[in-house]
């Protein structure tokens, strides 16, 4: 355990390293900061001390086999955590400077900047344009006008607008699954966030309906920075700039993700990603 | 490589295949059988109080039986027509002063009696009293009155055939009274018959008014009685007097006049007759043609020439005084009218027309009957069978005609059922339901709608209280509550259910009701104490430092209120009795009554609500909190995730994705509401008002067919109308649970891709 936890902040010092030495960006910057995170559910141990950079506006992904603690990391960005039952976080997380656990954050306004899509599409039963509506609503916001500026342009970004424009206030489950995860981004960035959080967005989604998140998380890094759980790593490989290797709860490896996929610097991660396990 | 599993085409295979097959068809026709026959029971049950609600509102028929030419003397004029119970023997009084019995099928005479009218003196006025007394009087060219009365002995022979023998008796005695001192021909007359004494009215060849008291006095040896004659003249009488009812409590004497006007006349004290009032019973141009006693002697029912038959009866007027009052017309395509003839005990009619036409018609169910020509000529005479089941009618040519008359529910008719009916008595129409009194002669009044109506206040009060609870406490439970406490909190509400409703009825009518009386203010004032201290709290825990709040494990905060509203319950109760001096002048009840004009009933809807709350809570609180709990994870999670508030997350997506179950939860509580049977008995006092005031009672439907179901004869028209309630109380449950159930589907259809 002991040795897991030295190697994992020896992946994490290396990593930043290499990405620094390697590729050069000047731009580039962190935004979040993972400090020695350890989370319990209950007595079990899940996550065991990880320290990891997330750059801003830059696509990064974990990987790993089930179980490995992948999507608890992922919810712990914006404290989904704390709706579980029994589970107890050390360690910090820092966005643009600050503890997310500090005591006097408020988590509907880290969760603002936080957004978050989930594995299974999961609009509200309402229509498609209240969907998009609802974050701004919930803020207090009720110009109408305001709003519908704002719905258009999220369902642009979301590549979702030519689709559903004749039919914003038909119930959103008319939708096709694909369709109603465009709509769940649309949602999420109607509000503006920093940061996406994506918890596997296409595993319930049919191939062509995948390519088109997988588009259209290649266009949002612009503006977002994205953490993205997959289990496929070839859309790992597709859509991140960096990837993350998980196993066992903890964090075995970071690099940009051409250097992850073709030259792996521990056996464990060129073992899951050559399919020997996971 | 040999499989361990015997190939799909083994015998053994073959054999499990077709047992396993076996069984799912059996357990699908089971199944099928199941659901069928719950639909098939409900059906059935449907039908059968259909069955028995149905005669209710079939229409009445007439059957001809047979016809004959009158018994006895056919020269001299028939003066009643009357039968016996069963029907079996009619009697004709005749002017010749006979009565001849006969066999009401067949005409044939059973015997034929002389009245003990003195020789050698002409019946000059006849007098019949109530029909169910069966005493009729003569008035005499000398100023007397015979008395008399048909009576039926029956008897059994040894093969228990029943004999009935009919004989004329002379309950005053045979000798004849001397009404008019004078002497002058007594040219109309009216009779009744009673306990202590008898009165008669007559009116002499020469006009006037005289009013006879016969007073009976039992001697001391033995049990003759002798009879005290009293005789005063009327004052001040109309001139031409065509009518003369006096009422069987001896009471009231009627007078009409050929100016169609109806004088009536106090006669309590048969010595000093007063004068009441006098009123137009018809328009200018009418005259009356005949004037009854509706059964009771309360109504009057006045025909005019023009052939409108009018019912009357006395309605207090500001000064307390009764002045006689149309209450409803039954019109019949003007033909004047030859006779009314009352049934004996319920408040229905039959009118007799020159056309030889008959008309049945009740008068509480504005209804009539049928209508049925009979004989060609006119008909001159009609009688009534005590049952009101069979008619005799005598046309113009000395015919006699015999019939059955099947019309068991005439009281029942959509107005009597529904509407407002001015009944007997009443100052004006009210919706009532009273089916029964002391006397045969009752005007039952079965108006469904305060009893409708009390169903529902029942149910609305009980739904107001429980609504609230119910549903905030699901949501809580469901939403708020840490899993542990919801894992003990749900069962135990849903125990609740299991309580018998007779129990929560007890207590609520013996326990309750008696406190909440007492401590009327302090139950006020807990309505608005236990919100407000809950609200006090929260806003004070709020600002207790954080270290002291997070002391309390998440989701178990409700422990903490429980002292909160102990203590909140207990300064309610502290307060009552120095508020009630201050604020009620030491008595709510009697302030409510005096300063506010609102009644109080000790079991009122406001203990109702709150026993029948009690008992609908767990049904209401059980659906909401399985959806509100059933709202799927991802959905909330997903508000959350977008910054909402688990306030607003509740607000907008939990509740909302829950609705169709909260919308049914309601319905079915308040379907439940509705059927509620031993709470609503035990706990409203059981008074059909309409009123929707917290402080009085009701009576439901439920309440209703449970109280009354025991002592109602079986086919009755109350019988029956039992089960109508009961077939409307099936509808209201159908109904609301139909509602329930499609808005539920179609809500659930929009929110299905859950």
């Amino acid at each position: 355990m002991s040795d897991n936890r030295t190697l994992s902040h020896g992946v994490d010092m290396s990593a930043l390293k290499r990405d620094s030495n390697d590729k050069p960006k000047d731009e580039e910057s962190t935004l979040i900061e993972v400090r020695d995170l350890k989370l319990f559910y209950g007595e079990k141990q899940a996550l065991n001390g990880i320290n990891l950079p997330i750059p801003r506006q830059r696509v990064t992904a974990f990987i790993g086999p089930s179980g490995c603690g992948k999507s608890t990391l992922l919810r712990c960005f914006n404290r989904m955590n704390d709706l579980v039952d029994g589970v107890r976080i050390e360690g910090k997380i820092m966005l643009a400077g600050k503890n997310i656990y500090d005591r006097n954050v408020e988590v509907s306004d880290l969760r603002r900047r936080v957004g978050m899509v989930f594995q299974k599409p999961n609009p509200f039963p309402k229509s498609i344009y209240e969907n998009v509506a609802y974050g701004l609503r919930i803020q207090g916001i009720n110009d109408r006008r305001l709003i519908d500026e704002i719905v258009e342009k999220s369902l642009r970004g979301a590549a979702l607008w030519d689709e559903v424009k004749d039919r914003l206030h038909d119930n959103a489950f008319g939708l096709s699954g694909g369709q109603q995860q465009r709509l769940v981004i649309a949602r999420a960035i109607a509000i503006e966030p920093e940061v996406l959080l994506l918890d596997e967005p296409a595993s319930a989604l049919d191939p062509i309906s995948t390519l088109k998140i997988e588009e259209l998380i290649y266009e949002l890094k612009s503006k977002y920075t994205i953490v993205i759980v997959t289990h496929n790593m070839q859309q790992a490989a597709r859509v991140s700039d960096y990837t993350a290797f998980m196993y066992m709860g903890d964090l075995i490896e970071l690099a940009d993700t051409d250097t992850l996929f073709t030259n792996p610097g521990k056996k464990q991660t060129e073992d899951y990603i050559t399919g020997r396990y996971g | 490589m040999a499989n361990i599993l015997p190939s799909i085409d083994s015998p053994t295979s073959i054999r499990r295949t077709r047992k396993r097959r076996l069984k799912d068809l059996a357990t699908r026709h089971l199944i099928g059988l199941g659901g069928i026959s719950v639909i098939i029971a409900i059906v059935l049950i449907f039908f059968y109080l259909l069955y028995v609600v149905l005669p209710l509102f079939l229409p009445g028929s007439i059957e001809r039986v047979s016809h004959y030419p009158v018994p006895g003397e056919q020269q001299s004029r028939t003066l009643l027509l009357a039968m016996e119970e069963q029907n079996e023997i009619g009697v004709r009084f005749s002017s010749d002063g006979q009565a001849t019995f006969f066999d009401t099928h067949t005409g044939g005479p059973i015997s034929r009696q002389a009245l003990a009218i003195p020789a050698e003196t002409a019946i000059t006025s006849f007098s019949s009293a109530t029909p169910e007394t069966r005493t009729v009087a003569y008035g005499l060219a000398n100023g007397e009155m015979v008395v008399a009365k048909h009576h039926y002995k029956v008897s059994y022979t040894a093969d228990t055939k029943r004999i009935i023998t009919p004989e004329i008796q002379y309950p005053l005695g045979q000798e004849s009274f001397t009404i008019d001192n004078i002497g002058e021909a007594l040219k109309l007359l009216a009779f009744q018959d009673g306990e202590e004494q008898a009165l008669a009215a007559a009116v002499t060849e020469d006009g006037r008014l005289i009013l006879a008291a016969l007073l009976k006095e039992a001697s001391f040896l033995d049990d003759e009685i002798s009879i005290e004659l009293e005789t005063t003249t009327v004052e001040s009488a109309p001139a031409h007097i065509t009518h003369l009812l006096v009422d069987k409590d001896q009471r009231i004497l009627y007078v009409a006049d050929s100016e169609g006007q109806v004088s009536t006349y106090d006669v309590s004290e048969a010595s000093e007759p007063e004068l009441v009032n006098r009123v137009s019973v018809v328009t200018h141009d009418q005259s009356i043609a005949d004037i009854r006693f509706l059964a009771g002697d309360i109504s009057l029912l006045i025909a005019d020439s023009d052939g409108t038959i009018s019912q009357w009866f006395p309605v207090r007027d500001e000064n307390g005084v009764g002045v006689l009052t149309k209450i409803r017309d039954f019109q019949l395509d003007a033909k004047p009218t030859q006779e009314i003839v009352p049934e004996y005990f319920r408040k229905g009619f039959i009118a007799a027309y020159d056309s030889g036409a008959i008309g049945i018609f009740h008068t509480t169910a504005e209804r009539t009957i049928l209508t049925d020509k009979i004989s060609d000529t006119p008909l001159t005479q009609v009688a009534i069978s005590p049952r009101a089941n069979a008619l005799l009618a005598q046309d113009s040519d000395g015919e006699l005609h015999f019939l059955t008359i099947h019309n068991e529910h005439p009281e029942v008719s959509w107005s009597s059922l529904w509407g407002k009916v001015w009944y007997e008595s009443y100052e004006e129409p009210q919706y009532v339901w009273q089916s029964s009194a002391s006397s045969n002669d009752f005007e039952p009044k079965f108006s469904l709608t305060p009893i409708a109506f009390g169903t529902l206040k029942a149910a609305f009060y009980a739904m107001l209280f429980a609504i609230p609870l119910a549903i905030f406490g699901a949501i809580y439970t469901a939403y708020f509550m840490t899993p542990k406490m919801r894992s003990t909190v749900k069962p135990t509400i849903e125990i609740m259910e299991a309580l018998p409703t007779v129990i929560l009825g007890f207590l609520a009518g013996l326990w309750l009701a008696p406190i909440m009386e007492a401590y009327l203010p302090a139950v006020f004032l807990m309505l608005l104490l236990l919100p407000l201290s809950v609200l006090l709290f929260a806003f004070g825990w709020q600002q207790l430092p954080e270290q002291l709040r997070n002391r309390v494990p998440d989701g178990w905060q409700a422990l903490i209120l429980i002292p909160v509203i102990l203590f909140a319950g207990w300064l309610a109760f502290a307060l009552n009795s120095p508020m009630e001096i201050f604020l009620f002048n030491g008595d709510m009840r009697s302030w409510l009554d005096h300063e506010m004009g609102i009644g109080f009933d000790q079991r009122n809807a406001m203990v109702v609500g709150i026993a029948m709350g009690f008992a609908v809570i767990p049904t209401i609180f059980s659906i909401t909190e399985d959806a509100v709990f059933g709202v799927p994870r991802h959905l909330t999670n997903g508000s959350l995730a977008l910054g909402a508030t688990p306030w607003q997350t509740l607000i907008r997506v939990v509740l909302l994705t829950a609705s169709p179950g909260i919308f049914s939860a309601v319905m079915i509580g308040f379907g439940r509401a509705v059927g509620e049977t031993m709470i609503v008995l035990m706990a409203t006092g059981n008074t059909p008002v309409m009123d929707w005031s917290i402080f009085q009672g009701m009576r439901t439907l439920s309440a209703n067919i449970s109280v009354e179901m025991p002592e109602s004869e079986v086919h009755s028209s109350h019988y029956r109308i039992l089960f109508l309630a009961a077939l409307v109380l099936f509808t209201f449950t159908f109904f609301f649970n139909t509602i329930a159930e499609v808005v539920r589907q179609r809500l659930r259809k929009k929110y299905s891709s859950l």
